[in-house]
């Protein structure tokens, strides 16, 4: 019946291909099709039936489509018992198994990446990059992909609360009705909204107007990450707050202090590419990377030298840089910074001029920022590689106050009515604050968010909160584009959205109430654009994921004449203790992300812990102090005390322990809450993050922490080779490993119409983990859960693996994704009694689910050991967080899901090679090089992984195993991979004594 | 005529002895021990069964196992099991070709104890499985989608090496009891038990011609079980050495395995014969010098241990290559070394007391000694099994193994079980070679 629908539909429906980079006919504004009605109509799917008038017979067999789907996912292991039914007709748009692709934006630290939304039969269930967002580029990071599971958490808040029962929406627009009445008469006063980063124009405009309505009205914000110290030091320095934009693609000497562009972040993937691109090793400049930093960073992990230092001593670097580079700053003290290092940088920046960069991360004080732009302003770098433009959030403007204004103006009373919109300052709020016996004092509070939190159970009102792939909304990428944010999917728990709420109580007009996010947002842009053509370039943004000339423009700036005007050198005091340094979570961030098991699952790098977090130590202060991997210590500072396990990490900084925050949780759900330790209990508003003076002690306990990978060090061998730049360059034309094959026993294979191969470069790949969990969500692999993880079964078919290399104190990191090597020599399909895992004339190392008994020889028999295991029913499984529920929605319909007792492991994603040979035979034509993108392959920020077909000596992958740098893995054994990797270059200073090149 | 007096005193030593070894099983009241005995074996059995069941419908993922260490205690009890039964089959068969009458002291219950371990050792590969309701497809057997095993792999092999095995012998341990049958059908009273030895006698009724029938088959399966028992241990050898890591990929495997498993083997026969002799004043029957002769045997099988042991260190120096290399030190020095060295002293030190004769007639001595085997060869296996796989070619996917109780469960259960199979078989049967006694009686006269 399904098939016999798809073939009856037009030819160009099919669009099964997974490749969203063919222009905008692969993703469709939803306003185009008939599906135009379900983002809009109120309720979840249950309810539709009931809402009644209007309901067309289109649109019922939408709803009963989509249950049916549902209903079907849910016992994906087996068919459901009762009788089921196929469609008569298809609804309009929603062709069976073919994909939809709708072009959004999804927000980090409220920031836009854009995204593609990949939909099937009504379900959103997987994010691509858009390539023509300047924040994507076609990669995502982790959250973006980790979105639709955070859609589909059976753990969000269903329904709108008032005192912890459930209530309606309407009842909450007449309370708000009548504090509206009150504020109108007093200006607004006695009235504050909380936000976290705004860039939503349109929400932005809201408030602003409501401010500018009801004067007394206060609008409150979290202290940003850290923009605020960049701006103030622009404002210092250049005169007007603009925030910093760096141009990595540019650079040829950067200069990282505590800075970390390319570790996890709004603008993660931009500079991830950036970077790549200008390491790329063909080309004549190659970029050379220092950093200085207290603990380990992605960026860290990548720089040519690294110099772990204390936090506080990366001023007095930057006061040294500066002097050498001849600033009029006094003459720094004297330092022990090793011999020559500063010396050595700053003669490479200075003789790099204006392609030099130094950055500075968030974590540092206004005064290292302002040195960093001075040394810029100084190197001729701004223009080039810097450049300076307003920030794109609303909520970095001076007027605005931050949680301790607002704390304060609770305690004294002052607050009548509190909208906290999107955030929640129970958790997150620096401990000295005791931001939730201020709360107390509020008259009301309304609070919108995802889930019922720790502030919703605080708050008279909580509002559940839409999730962006469910709703309307706009956003502001960090470089201003903005998107328009479009849903896939109807609300599935009556959610809100923040222009709602305020609409709601401050709109203008009778509608205020019932005006739903598409009309605000559309509004907003009827306004912005202006009338003419309108709907036009309303679908245009709608279908390329941007609005047309929103990019902000840079400034000219010129470092004022009192740039060090009120500029405090001091050195840091000798102090008793250690360090603490406050970093956001490598998979769970700011917690936000707590419930999501597939970040939870995701190891950490450095660590590969996963599922909570631990205080970092450096391996010779854990053995002073005399504590190891797990051991339980409690952590002093000043009054407070907090029992951490600590982890021991080569190249964190002597005596400096890194806290990350985004840990226990109370109420983040069943997957988020209670695991972990919460950093924020030590983090004062005098030192958000980094204080000294800390304690250690031990407690004797310990615990058992969750490490996917148990050995970092390569032992001689060399899995992830390297080799510097000017060796590169020296050594001739050939290859510089042999990779040449051995003779061996068995008859070559026949060759198929495809050959099948992966690249990996080495030197390219960042470590981020996107791939893991791209790959996760493509694949339908399950979540096992912490004790499982811990007894080494976690199912991911990519992992990367970490490897330290050199002296512990400042080792180089290395990372290397290991998808299955597909062999043609494979070891596996030697062992299988019962042949369920057997070559393809295409080369692909297939493994037949059905065929499986579960004797695990294979997995035995791999040397990568790529090949993952059901020992139990994962799929099933009734943990929380694992699976089951809703979250079974999520499934890739197109990918098997496996039972229990069977082995699994990377397929090239044989899902997507199919559609895109049967795209291409629909379209009688030979598969194109670049047709097949996997899912790790899509979703690198770098692009550092590369697939096709070997048979066509043009194509991407064949040009990249051409590359002098590619090698095999465990090239000895002779299994004749088809996933090669190519080597990592580095870009030593020779002038630099350092062993770390 | 001399002769005539000497067969009649032979006659009578012959009936006495019969007498004495069926009565065993038809007179010799039940001993408050034996039921202890019984009682706690069967609880044993009932825990392992109800642990079987559990397994079946939860999964493998009870047990320690995880990637890379994807083999566990199942394969270690596994080989371990198998390693016992080898035993048996080669003193009724090997023994039997060689014309060792002092094998018959020992040959039925190392005969059963074949049987026995072969039945729980043919279980483990079972419950090893991911999807164990699908292991019928390692049998090469006819199907509409023309599936067939995958030849290649060693596992389809030692499945068809074992079946085998199991059938030749559960014959020879059969055809062995079919004159003993006899003789407690005709001496049994009650006529319950001249039903049912009846029925199992399959009408032996002693004549030339069934003996001689009889002679001739014991002697083709004895012919049959010498080669399939090196055949066996030598298939699952290979499903070791077929795999290419390091510590698993050797010749050596084969021959290695075999005396393992003799090993082993010898250790259970001769810690049944001290008991048995003990417990049902068997002295007569199981001499010192029966002792002594399975001590020897032990004592020359520890030392082919010592030498392979000591091969395959040679063996992963002379390679040169790092994995090798690495796998020696992992065995020598990594987190189960106690383990490694604990199999060395058990399998080839402590035997080595046995060179004194001082010694070897203490039978406490030799009790420890073979529970010492008996111990030792488990542990020999499970560090086989689980260092080479904690420690791959990659430096990143060392994995670490820590059995769960379930582990435990299953392997003190399958002990369990082979101990109430056995101790139902000492009240059931006739626990000696009856007619070979008889036979030795007469020739020794």
């Amino acid at each position: 019946m399904r098939a016999a629908l798809a073939a009856e539909s037009p030819p160009f429906r099919g669009q099964g291909s997974d490749r969203p980079d063919e222009g905008p006919r692969l993703w469709r504004g939803l306003d185009e099709i008939g599906g135009s009605t379900l983002p809009q109509r109120s309720g979840s799917i249950p309810d539709a039936a009931v809402a009644g008038g209007g309901l067309s017979r289109r649109a019922f067999l939408q709803y009963a489509g989509a249950s049916l789907a549902l209903a079907g996912a849910g016992g994906c292991s087996r068919a459901p018992e009762e009788t089921i039914l196929p469609y008569v007709e298809a609804p309009e748009g929603l062709v069976a198994d073919q994909p939809l692709f709708y072009a959004s934006a999804l927000p980090l630290d409220g920031y836009a990446r854009g995204v593609l939304v990949k939909t099937t039969m009504g379900r959103p269930i997987k994010v691509e990059g858009n390539p023509k967002h300047p924040a994507s580029l076609g990669g995502t990071d982790i959250y973006a992909q980790a979105a639709v599971l955070d859609l589909w958490d059976p753990d969000r808040s269903r329904s709108l609360l008032h005192q912890g029962q459930p209530a309606t929406w309407e009842a909450l627009v007449a309370d708000l009705g009548e504090h509206r009445r009150t504020l109108e008469g007093a200006g607004g006063r006695g009235l504050a909204i909380l936000t976290d980063t705004v860039t939503s124009p349109t929400l932005a405009s809201q408030i602003t107007r409501l401010l500018e309505r009801w004067p007394h009205a206060r609008w409150y914000h979290p202290a940003p990450s850290g923009e605020a110290a960049a701006l103030r030091a622009s404002a210092a320095a250049f005169g007007t707050a603009l925030t910093p934009r760096i141009h990595l693609d540019r650079a040829t000497v950067v200069l990282a202090l505590d800075a970390d562009p390319l570790g996890p972040g709004p603008e993660q993937v931009m500079h991830a590419a950036a970077f790549a691109k200008a390491r790329d090793p063909a080309s004549a400049t190659f970029l050379r990377l220092y950093a200085a930093e207290p603990t380990p960073s992605l960026t860290g992990a990548m720089a040519d030298h690294r110099l772990p230092t204390r936090a506080a001593r990366i001023q007095i670097l930057a006061w040294q840089l500066a002097y050498r580079l001849g600033l009029d700053v006094p003459e720094p003290p004297p330092d022990d910074l090793p011999d020559g290092w500063v010396e050595g940088v700053a003669n490479d920046l200075r003789a790099a001029g204006g392609s030099a960069l130094v950055l500075v991360g968030p974590w540092q004080p206004e005064a290292v920022h302002r040195l960093a732009a001075a040394i810029n302003a100084r190197l001729g770098a701004i223009g080039t590689t810097v450049s300076y433009a307003p920030s794109a959030a609303a909520t970095a403007t001076p007027h605005a106050g931050d949680l301790t204004v607002l704390t304060t103006a609770l305690r004294a009373g002052e607050i009548d009515l509190l909208l906290i919109l999107d955030a929640n300052p129970a958790y997150e709020a620096l401990a000295d604050l005791h931001f939730p016996q201020a709360l107390a004092n509020a008259g009301k509070v309304v609070h919108l968010g995802p889930y019922v939190d720790e502030t919703a159970v605080l708050c008279a009102w909580h509002v559940p909160a839409a999730h962006p792939l469910e709703t309307w909304g706009d956003l502001r990428a960090a470089d201003g584009v903005a998107s328009i944010v479009q849903p896939s999917i109807a609300p599935l728990y009556n959610g809100r959205t923040a222009v709602e709420l305020v609409d709601a109580l401050g709109g203008e007009g009778p509608a205020a109430s019932g005006r739903r996010a598409y009309d605000l947002v559309r509004a907003h842009w009827r306004e912005a654009l202006g009338d003419a053509h309108f709907d036009a370039r309303w679908q245009q943004a709608l279908r390329g994921g941007m609005v047309k000339g929103t990019g902000l423009t840079t400034r000219d700036v010129r470092l004022a004449p009192d740039w060090q005007s009120g500029l405090s050198l001091t050195i840091p005091a000798a102090t008793e203790g250690l360090d603490l340094v406050f970093r956001h979570d490598a998979t769970v961030r700011d917690g936000r992300q707590a419930n999501n098991p597939w970040l939870q699952e995701l190891p950490k790098p450095f660590t590969s812990l996963t599922w909570e977090n631990a205080a970092l130590i450096a391996p010779e202060t854990a053995r002073r102090l005399g504590v190891t991997d797990g051991d339980l210590v409690s952590i002093g500072l000043g009054e407070r005390t907090l029992d951490a396990p600590v982890w021991r990490v080569p190249g964190q900084a002597p005596d400096t322990l890194t806290l990350s925050l985004g840990y226990g949780r109370r109420r983040a759900g069943r997957v988020g809450s209670g695991i972990g330790f919460d950093a924020n209990w030590l983090r004062t508003a005098a030192a958000p993050w980094a204080a000294v003076g800390a304690s250690l002690s031990p407690t004797g306990r310990r615990v058992e922490l969750a490490s996917t990978q148990l050995h970092h060090r390569m032992e001689g061998r060399e899995h992830v080779r390297s080799t510097s730049l000017a060796s590169y360059r020296r050594h001739g034309d050939g290859p510089l490993v042999d990779a040449s094959s051995l003779p061996s026993l068995y008859p070559e294979r026949p060759r198929g119409d495809h050959a099948w191969g992966m690249s990996i470069d080495l030197n390219a790949c960042i470590g981020c983990g996107a791939c893991t969990i791209a790959c996760q969500a493509e694949n339908n692999i399950p979540v096992v859960g912490k004790d499982e993880v811990r007894r080494g079964r976690e199912l991911h078919w990519i992992r990367v693996d970490r490897y330290f290399a050199g002296a512990p104190d400042a080792p180089r990191y290395l990372s290397q994704p290991v998808p299955c090597m597909h062999c043609e020599n494979a070891p596996c399909e030697l062992v299988c009694p019962v042949g369920a895992t057997v070559h393809d004339s295409e080369g692909l190392n297939l493994q037949v689910y059905n065929r499986c008994v579960g004797t695990r020889f294979c997995s035995n028999n791999c040397p990568y050991r790529v090949r993952r295991f059901n020992f139990l029913q994962y799929v099933d499984s009734a943990e929380p967080g694992t699976s089951g529920e809703t979250l079974a929605a999520q499934r890739n319909p197109q990918v098997t899901v496996r039972q229990r007792g069977v082995m699994e492991k990377c397929t090239y994603c044989l899902q997507r090679i199919n559609a895109a040979r049967i795209q291409a035979q629909t379209e009688e034509r030979a598969l194109h090089d670049g047709d097949v993108v996997t899912a790790c392959q899509g979703v690198c920020p770098t692009r550092a992984i590369v697939f096709g077909d070997l048979n066509l000596p043009h194509g991407a992958v064949a040009r990249a195993k051409r590359s002098r740098r590619t090698y095999s893995l465990l090239w000895g054994l002779n299994t004749r991979p088809r996933t090669t990797y190519q080597m990592r270059i580095t870009n030593p200073n020779r002038a630099l004594d350092d062993q770390s090149g | 005529m001399s002769t005539a007096i000497d067969s009649g005193t032979a006659g009578r030593k012959a009936a006495a002895a019969t007498d004495q070894v069926t009565a065993i099983v038809l007179d010799r009241p039940v001993s408050n021990r034996w039921i202890v005995a019984l009682a706690a074996a069967a609880t044993a059995t009932a825990v392992f069964i109800g642990a079987l069941g559990y397994l079946f419908a939860t999964g493998v993922g009870i047990w320690g196992i995880n990637i890379p260490v994807a083999w566990g205690f199942a394969i270690t009890n596994y080989v371990w099991w198998i390693g016992i039964a080898m035993a048996g089959t080669f003193i009724s068969a090997a023994l039997l070709l060689a014309r060792q009458p002092w094998r018959n002291s020992v040959s039925r219950f190392a005969e059963t104890m074949t049987v026995i371990s072969l039945a729980i050792a043919g279980l483990f590969p079972i419950m090893h499985l991911g999807r164990p309701w699908f292991a019928y497809w390692l049998v090469p057997y006819p199907n509409v989608m023309q599936l067939w095993p995958q030849w290649r792999s060693a596992l389809v092999w030692d499945f068809v090496a074992i079946a085998c095995y199991v059938v030749v012998s559960l014959g020879i341990w059969y055809l062995g009891l079919l004159p003993d049958l006899a003789s407690l059908r005709d001496r049994a009273r009650r006529r319950g038990a001249q039903v049912f030895y009846g029925l199992l006698a399959l009408g032996w009724r002693g004549e030339a011609r069934h003996w001689q029938r009889h002679q001739s088959a014991s002697r083709l399966l004895a012919g049959f079980a010498v080669p399939l028992v090196f055949m066996v241990h030598s298939m699952v050898a290979l499903d070791f050495s077929e795999g290419i890591s390091p510590g698993w990929h050797t010749t050596l495997f084969p021959p290695f395995f075999v005396a393992g498993a003799l090993f082993s083997g010898f250790a259970v026969v001769l810690a049944l014969a001290l008991f048995l002799r003990g417990i049902y004043e068997l002295h007569a029957f199981i001499t010192d010098t029966d002792l002594d002769r399975l001590a020897r045997m032990l004592v020359a099988l520890s030392l082919f241990m010592a030498y392979s042991y000591a091969l395959e260190v040679f063996g992963g120096l002379y390679t040169g290559n790092p994995d090798e290399l690495g796998m020696l030190s992992e065995r020598m020095s990594g987190p189960y070394a106690p383990l490694y060295w604990a199999t060395l002293v058990l399998n080839a030190a402590l035997p080595q007391v046995l060179w004194s004769r001082l010694l070897r007639e203490r039978k406490p001595v030799l009790l420890v000694v073979s529970l010492g085997v008996i111990i030792g060869m488990w542990l020999e296996r499970f560090v086989l099994v689980v260092t080479t796989l904690r420690r791959g070619f990659l430096a990143s996917d060392r994995g670490m193994f820590y059995p769960t109780a379930w582990d435990w469960v299953h392997l003190l259960g399958s002990i369990g079980l082979c101990a109430l199979l056995f101790l139902l078989f000492v009240r059931l049967l006739p626990l000696l070679p009856l007619f070979e006694i008889r036979k030795r009686i007469f020739e020794e006269g």
